[in-house]
């Protein structure tokens, strides 16, 4: 006869186990030894895995104040408002609304007009962002008489490109979520460019350089919905890049964008 | 059992339990996220909402380990016995964190946009051609279905409505649920987090589980081969054991052959066979004890009569019950089973065969 599957046990063999029944001492003190090391391991894991996680950037979400700005509004390919910063620069903010909305509908009347707006601003890596407060805070800048303030951007043709990357929005991915990009984010991301949030294509150079490109159909017009089933997916992508401004522009097409 | 359902039957025990694994729960989100604030300070913050989130999926999928380990690690070792005991709370609990996981994500990821969130959820991504692209949200959808089937159907009304075999298959939905979660963790937050021994990580919680149902498997197996039916007319008889082998008032599993195992106890003396099958969800009577002249489960603690394999009133389970003899010192059973709860007359051990 085989022993019995049972004999490895180290109770005593009268120590019965019933959870009704008071515990026996044996099987009670390997109780309180097991439950504190299985508290501690847990514990311990919990640590490990909260610090693996990778750094999610310094992108900063100003949300708590809310500021005022005044500049010119351009709505191709995306909403976005130039305003000179106080050393003189020209600086471009993209123009988002609350939630997983592009800034499109309440920014386009003001196309080419100077204005006096407030919002929350994004910024990473020195891209800028408004998410604009809702109501009515847009209102036309009778006040701006320095015209040459806004004078529109500087454009500058940089040729045809192939580039890999990773197509993200850019709403998340410059702060208002940490992280915004990768594949846990993906359905987010797919959500927000199809809800009017500017695609971006964010590269890295051998450094670790992030460079952004905002993207573009081939007419230069805001991106179709042929991109949704590649963002946030490792892409290359093939285009015409142009600096625009202190923005960088990729013209583009669908066809040419595959993972890799 | 059969007397009239309440939610849960309370004792000492459950509570303690149940303390532990909330207390264990809230520790292990705790200190996760405690550590990813503290660790990723702003600018390089991760948004609570992440951290929340990955506190929640990480903490589900660890206790989902715990879970299927337990079986196996009873079977092995009965000092894992008590945590057999109360593994339904665990899995509920389990479930309600992985609930809580999935609320998050669908509120965070999926709400403030032009769609509803359930129909971002099964709309934003559908390239499951591709791997690297593959909505892996899905994968863990369905594992959170059948979690929640399990979850639902936990309680004893369900297995007595179903009956324990259906019940057990429906519930072994639960390594279709690991499965699920294994791809949906590969596919996404390691496609996120590419370091390699995170991967490995996940692989190893993988051969842990599958060795330690293996080794139980196979010292099962490996003691099914030990049934030695007797030759001629006695075909229906089974020597199964000697009579000093078996204790008073303890179990003892013996084998009929083709996988059948039967439930020897000695009282006062006497031999009594049940099948070694707990009505409840198919525990080994005969790794029980007697208690109060009743065959008592090692899994819950339900109990049948040794002479009848009833439950003792009010409780109305019935076990199947076999005739026993001995033959010098060893006990023979046949191994035609009697229908649940059929009186048999035990056999006597005498003095000399008790050696
Ligand atoms: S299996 Fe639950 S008491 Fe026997």
């Amino acid at each position: 006869m085989a022993e019995s599957p049972k004999a490895t046990s180290p109770l005593g063999r009268d120590e019965f186990y019933v959870g009704y029944l008071p515990v026996p001492t044996r099987l009670r003190r390997f109780l309180w030894r097991i439950t504190p090391t299985l508290l501690v391991l847990l514990a311990g894991i919990a640590w490990i895995l909260a610090s693996a996680q990778r750094d999610p950037g310094a992108g900063i979400w100003n949300d708590a104040e809310a500021k005022t700005f005044v500049g010119v509004i351009d709505a191709s390919p995306y909403p976005l408002i130039r305003v000179t910063d106080e050393a003189g620069e020209a600086v471009t903010y993209l123009l988002v609304e609350v939630g997983k909305f592009g800034g499109g509908q309440r920014a386009a009347p003001f196309a080419g007009k100077a204005v006096r707006l407030s919002g929350w601003v994004l910024e990473r890596d020195g891209r800028r962002m408004i998410e604009l407060e809702p109501g009515d805070t847009i209102h036309a800048a009778e006040d701006v008489r320095d015209a040459e303030r806004f004078a529109p951007p500087r454009r500058e043709t940089l040729g045809e490109r192939t580039l890999r990357g990773e197509i993200v929005d850019s709403k998340c991915y410059l702060g208002a979520m940490k992280p915004g990009d990768g594949k846990t984010h993906k359905q987010c991301a797919t959500l927000c460019i199809a809800g009017g949030i500017p695609p971006t294509f964010v590269t890295r150079d051998e450094a670790g350089r992030r460079a952004y490109y905002l993207m573009t159909n081939r007419d230069g017009g805001p991106f179709d919905e042929r991109i949704l089933p590649l963002v946030a997916d490792q892409v290359e992508m093939r285009g015409s890049v142009e600096r625009r401004g202190d923005l960088l522009i990729i013209r583009t097409d669908a066809d040419t964008i595959r993972r890799y | 059992m059969s007397v009239g359902y309440v939610a849960v039957q309370w004792n000492r025990h459950k509570r303690v339990y149940d303390a532990c694994v909330i207390g264990g729960i809230l520790l292990y989100v705790g200190v996760f996220f405690s550590v990813g604030k503290a660790l990723f300070a702003p600018p390089h913050a991760i948004s609570d909402e992440i951290l929340a989130i990955r506190a929640l999926g990480t903490c589900a999928f660890l206790l989902l380990h715990v879970i299927l380990c337990i079986g196996p690690l009873a079977r092995l070792n009965r000092r894992f016995l008590p945590l057999l005991y109360n593994r339904r709370h665990l899995g509920v609990a389990t479930f309600c964190v992985a609930l809580a996981h999935a609320a998050l994500i669908i509120g965070y990821y999926h709400g403030f946009g032009v769609v509803n969130p359930f129909v971002s959820l099964l709309t934003s991504n559908t390239n499951y051609s591709s791997l690297a692209a593959f909505p892996f949200e899905l994968l863990g959808l369905i594992a959170l279905a059948i979690m929640f089937l399990m979850a639902a159907t936990s309680h004893d009304f369900w297995l007595k409505l179903f009956g324990a075999p259906a019940w057990k298959r429906l519930h072994m939905l639960v390594y279709v649920a690991y499965a699920l979660l294994v791809a949906h963790v590969a596919l996404g937050i390691l496609q996120t987090q590419r370091a390699p021994w995170l991967a490995a990580l996940v692989g190893a919680g993988v051969v842990v589980v599958a060795s330690l149902h293996i080794a139980a498997g196979l010292r099962e197996t490996r003691f099914d081969a030990t049934a030695s039916p007797l030759d001629g007319d006695d075909g229906d008889w089974v020597d199964v054991a000697d009579v000093g082998e078996l204790r008073e008032n303890s179990g003892h599993v013996a084998v009929l052959g083709a996988g059948r195992r039967v439930a020897l106890f000695r009282v006062n003396g006497r031999v009594y066979a049940t099948t070694n099958t707990c009505a409840h969800q198919g525990g080994p009577l005969g790794e029980g004890r007697v208690i109060d002249g009743c065959v008592t489960c090692p899994w819950h603690g339900w109990q049948y009569r040794a002479h009848d394999g009833q439950s003792p009133p009010p409780f109305s389970e019935k076990i199947p019950t076999y005739r026993a003899r001995i033959v010098g010192s060893r006990v023979q059973i046949n191994a035609k089973a009697l229908p649940p709860g059929t009186p048999v007359e035990p056999a006597v051990i005498s003095e000399h065969a008790d050696g």
